[in-house]
């Protein structure tokens, strides 16, 4: 029997329908890689072995009766632990959600349910979301499979490791400032952040709840365009989504496009790292080849992008965590006698430092004096970037830079927040902007890979994945995952 | 209400529940009276992950009210985030409209002592309401049935110089609200809310001194005392302090009318101003609104109080203040208009209605649309009169018996051979020969030019004839017997 773990999505539901192998072995290979590798990874906060492998039998008793099948029939894919399961907790990684179950499904996983894909398990997170290593995780510090002792990046650390650990071909991500497109290029994956309103939220944990949006992670780009086109069926119970009809990105990867023009901001990239820049460089040389045409952007407006971001997204997670204060669902500190005292020691006892970081610096700037001068001002430079953006993407089909301005970091390595932060200083953007971005792998580094971030215009998700495939197609002799 | 040198200025936020099958922002019932926390849903709850969904029911009474308020319908509006710890938001934030709201603006015209007076409104928009709390000795615990039920705050200009002025306002956007068919209003399961500002200067004065809000009056009556009582408080605070500023010796704060000791308690200094954090909530969209929606809205609006006020007093005749009660009561207007037709004089109708059967009925309680007396009923004992089948006294004695029994007044005339009227002129004029014998002094009074004397002999009369004789033929019988004995 060969390894099922190194199998892509499309490879394990094909070979599951042509009966080279049963759902039940799929879902024992990837049960038992989890077993035997993630007491080192840290990947899962919560392994579902006993439903899987009843989806398993099932899924095999269905094929065996001919039954009508689910798309996704047979694909082993993780959830990180910020969107709901109904019946399953959802800790969002924290202590104040300890022992919260969730009463209903999340949108994208009812779809994955309806797909008939294996939700195998429930992913690491940094608390909350909050964070680029998923070192802020109340329970566990994810590894880079990659190299060890290395961060996987954040938040969606535990997804992304689970990926390139082969303990699933597929997961599930929330990108609410590079989330998503950051631990991608920090595991050599490739990692999507939808249109703003492309995928609902309806079930997601909100953390700024006008930035979040779930997307997938995958080894391949085939895999990733899949598992977006099943996760992102028009919702009525998100006001925010834009209901956008389902495109079939799949079956067109390879399709040609007249859209070859790139736009780079090489003022903004001028202070990274040479041995960055070398591999940039380099996969822009690669798109030249293929005949892109690469032009420079004015982007200057993005060196604002940090700190506007770290004025709304807290603004918007001061309110969203609100209700975390051990009153309705989340964890009450059983000594506390006041309300008062619920409230208090609750909050401090339950939530992490860096959620509590970010709550009071939110809480800060939309209090009363300081909103002028912190939110609003922030409200208004985001207007601006969205219209600059929009600007340069009417000029140019898209816009590259590194995802990340380095390769992964030690676990412990970052101490200062601001450094933290300036982990998202490309990808936040497209979060501020909504606009849709990828993140594939451009190179390696030290056994460490580094991803090429692609932003194109609003609801244009098609062409990030075909020009992520002309990459992936040249690069395809040193792959990282083999 | 008389301030001698003082002047009150008073406006009114108004909170009234929205009569929607559902939540403002979640499928769950909005219904009062359920068992605690059955009408609820994950948004209800603050699920995480759980996200409001807008009830456009709830938009389109909003609209209503501003075409009937004739106020700025605004076509972008929005929503925002009100932060704030209590249990009885498990989000910790409410949900309304604070930067852009939906109605702004607007006039509500009302009658005071019978001088119509406009007050101007200056926004309205839509909000969650709050669950509640309920305390149970020890502990507490929270029912969240209310949560989310869809209120419109209606926010006035201080236009208000009097306790009066303050009901009559408020009245008419009770009657509004339910001409419109937005709410029950009902004030007693508050679905009908009024908080006060009150403050009181100087006649003349033009800058507003320091107010005191008066939070959760739940009756007009109570509105007014609370008023009256307040401005008199201030008035002699005032008084008593002459030269210390304003803000000294009234400081910002909260009071309650207490209805037992009939007078408003401090419940808070407002020390510093509360921070809400007001920010656009990301959950929702703008709010759209088209002018074809409101055009379709304004097609379905029905006759509001201030025009069928103009049709009553102009057009049937009716005093201001029976226009004024019919319409404060939109049922029972709507009951009179269905009964106007079987009547030759809707005056009558009106007093026999809102007069004789509501202030009957009150005694015992009950509200006419209760009482199980069909409004054709009492058009027919009206016209009973009209058609001189019976006097007025008989008719209140009808009156009584249809409230009592609920029968017909054909029924109960039938059945009583005493509510005959007396209408054979010589037993008539027997009766008044006898009167006229035992009540020398009045006739000689009469005599001499005093009308009282003559009501006198009037009333023995009736009283000799048990009413029954008509009023008309003894007023005439009498003037002519009077006549005959010079």
């Amino acid at each position: 029997m060969q390894n099922l773990t190194k199998k892509s999505a499309k490879e394990l539901h094909e070979g599951f329908l042509k009966k080279e192998w049963t759902a039940v072995e799929i879902a024992k290979a990837h049960l038992q890689a989890i077993d035997e590798n993630d007491n080192q990874i840290q990947s899962f906060l919560a392994v579902f072995s006993d439903k899987t492998l009843a989806k398993a039998v099932h899924l095999d008793q269905k094929l065996a009766r001919n039954e009508p099948m689910g798309k996704m029939a047979g694909v082993p894919i993780a959830v990180k632990d910020n969107i709901h399961i109904r019946g399953e907790k959802t800790t969002a990684a924290s202590k104040i959600l300890q022992d919260y179950v969730a009463p209903f499904s999340a949108t994208v996983v009812e779809a994955l349910e309806d797909a008939d894909a294996l939700l195998i398990g429930k992913t690491n997170l940094d608390e909350f979301a909050m964070g680029s290593s998923t070192e802020h995780s109340a329970y566990k510090v994810t590894q880079n499979p990659l190299k060890e002792g290395y961060t996987p990046g954040g938040s969606s650390g535990g997804s992304a490791a689970a990926v390139a650990a082969h303990f699933a071909p597929l997961s599930l991500g929330s990108d609410t400032g590079g989330s998503i497109r950051q631990p991608a290029s920090f595991t050599g994956l490739i990692g999507m952040k939808p249109t703003y309103g492309r995928v609902s939220r309806y079930g997601l944990i909100a953390f700024g709840s006008s930035l979040d949006q779930i997307g997938p992670f995958s080894r391949t780009v085939y895999d990733n365009a899949w598992l977006l086109e099943t996760i992102s069926a028009p919702c009525k119970k998100d006001p925010t989504n834009l209901r956008l009809a389902q495109i079939n990105y799949k079956n067109q990867l390879d399709s040609s496009s007249p859209k070859k023009k790139i736009g780079v901001p090489f003022q903004f990239l001028k202070k990274l790292e040479p041995r960055v820049r070398q591999h940039f460089d380099h996969a822009l040389a690669h798109y030249k080849e293929l005949g892109y045409e690469i032009q420079d952007i004015d982007l200057s407006i993005l060196e604002h992008s940090v700190s506007v971001y770290y004025v709304l997204a807290t603004a918007e997670a001061s309110a969203n965590l609100a209700r975390y204060d051990g009153i309705t669902f989340s964890k009450r500190n059983p000594e506390a006698k006041t309300l008062e005292e619920v409230y208090d020691s609750s909050r401090s006892i339950y939530l992490g430092h860096e959620v509590k970081q970010r709550i009071l610096l939110g809480t800060m700037v939309l209090s009363q004096g300081k909103m002028d001068e912190y939110y609003m001002q922030a409200a208004r430079v985001r207007q601006m970037m969205k219209h600059t953006v929009d600007q340069i993407l009417k000029e140019v089909h898209f816009i590259m830079t590194p995802t990340s301005p380095n390769t992964a970091f030690r676990i412990g390595g970052i101490k200062d927040p601001l450094t933290m932060y300036l982990q998202d200083i490309y990808t936040i953007f497209a979060n501020l902007t909504g606009h849709p971005a990828i993140s594939i792998p451009m190179g390696m580094e030290d056994g460490l890979p580094l991803g090429l971030q692609i932003v194109a215009p609003y609801h244009q998700e098609m062409d990030l994945y075909r020009v992520s495939r002309q990459l992936e197609v040249a690069n395809k002799h040193h792959l990282t995952h083999k | 209400m008389e301030y001698e040198t003082y002047e009150p200025v008073i406006g009114l936020e108004i909170h009234v529940q929205l009569n929607t099958q559902t939540k403002l922002f979640s499928r769950s019932m909005n219904a009062f009276g359920s068992e605690p926390n059955t009408n609820i849903r994950y948004t209800d709850t603050a699920q995480p992950g759980s996200l409001p969904l807008l009830n456009k029911k709830a938009v389109e009474l909003a609209v209503r009210l501003g075409l009937a308020i004739d106020a700025k319908i605004h076509l972008h509006s929005r929503f925002d985030r009100k932060s704030y710890f209590y249990p009885d938001s498990p989000r910790n934030y409410q949900i309304t409209q604070s930067f852009k709201k939906i109605l702004e603006g607007g006039k509500v015209v009302a009658d005071v002592d019978g001088v119509t007076k406009e007050f101007l409104v200056e926004s309205a928009h839509l909000e969650d309401d709050a669950g509640m709390l309920k305390h149970f000795g020890p502990f507490a615990g929270v029912d969240l049935n209310r949560a989310g039920v869809p209120l419109i705050e209606i926010v006035s200009t201080p236009c208000m110089r009097s306790p009066k002025e303050a009901a009559a306002y408020a009245m008419t956007i009770k009657s509004i609200m339910e001409y419109i068919e937005a709410s029950d209003c009902n004030m007693e399961e508050g679905s009908l809310r009024i908080d006060v500002n009150i403050s009181v200067r100087k006649k003349g004065e033009d800058q507003l001194r320091p107010k005191v809000e008066i939070k959760n009056m739940n009756s007009f009556s109570n509105m007014i005392t609370a008023l009256d009582y307040e401005i008199r408080r201030q008035i002699r605070v005032y008084e008593e302090n002459p030269g210390v500023p304003f803000a000294e010796v009234m400081p910002n704060s909260t009071y309650r009318f207490d209805p037992v000791e009939q007078k408003t308690v401090l419940m808070r200094k407002k020390e510093t101003a509360a921070d809400y954090r007001y920010f656009p909530d990301p959950d929702l969209p703008p709010l759209v609104i088209t002018q074809s929606f409101i055009d379709e809205v304004k097609k379905g609006l029905p006759e509001l109080p201030h025009k069928r006020f103009i049709r009553y007093t102009e057009t049937l005749g009716l005093s201001p203040y029976s226009a004024g009660v019919l319409i404060a009561d939109r049922a029972l207007s709507n009951a009179f208009e269905r009964a106007i037709h079987l009547v030759k004089n809707p005056i009558a109708l009106c007093n026999w209605l809102t007069v004789e059967f509501v202030g009957r009925l009150n005694e015992d309680k009950v509200h006419f649309m209760d009482a199980n007396i069909p409004i054709e009923n009492v058009a027919y004992l009206v016209s009973m009169i009209e058609n001189g089948v019976i006097t007025g006294k008989i008719a209140k004695e009808i009156k009584e018996q249809m409230c009592l029994t609920k029968k017909h007044p054909q029924e109960i005339f039938d059945q009583n051979p005493d509510y005959k009227p007396l209408s054979d002129t010589k037993e008539i004029e027997a009766i008044i020969h006898e009167v006229l014998k035992e009540n020398r002094h009045s006739v000689a009074d009469y005599k001499n030019g005093i009308q009282k004397a003559f009501n006198a002999l009037v009333g023995q009369v009736m009283k000799k004839t048990k009413g029954k004789a008509n009023p008309e033929i003894v007023n005439s019988l009498l003037v002519s017997s009077i006549a005959k004995e010079e």
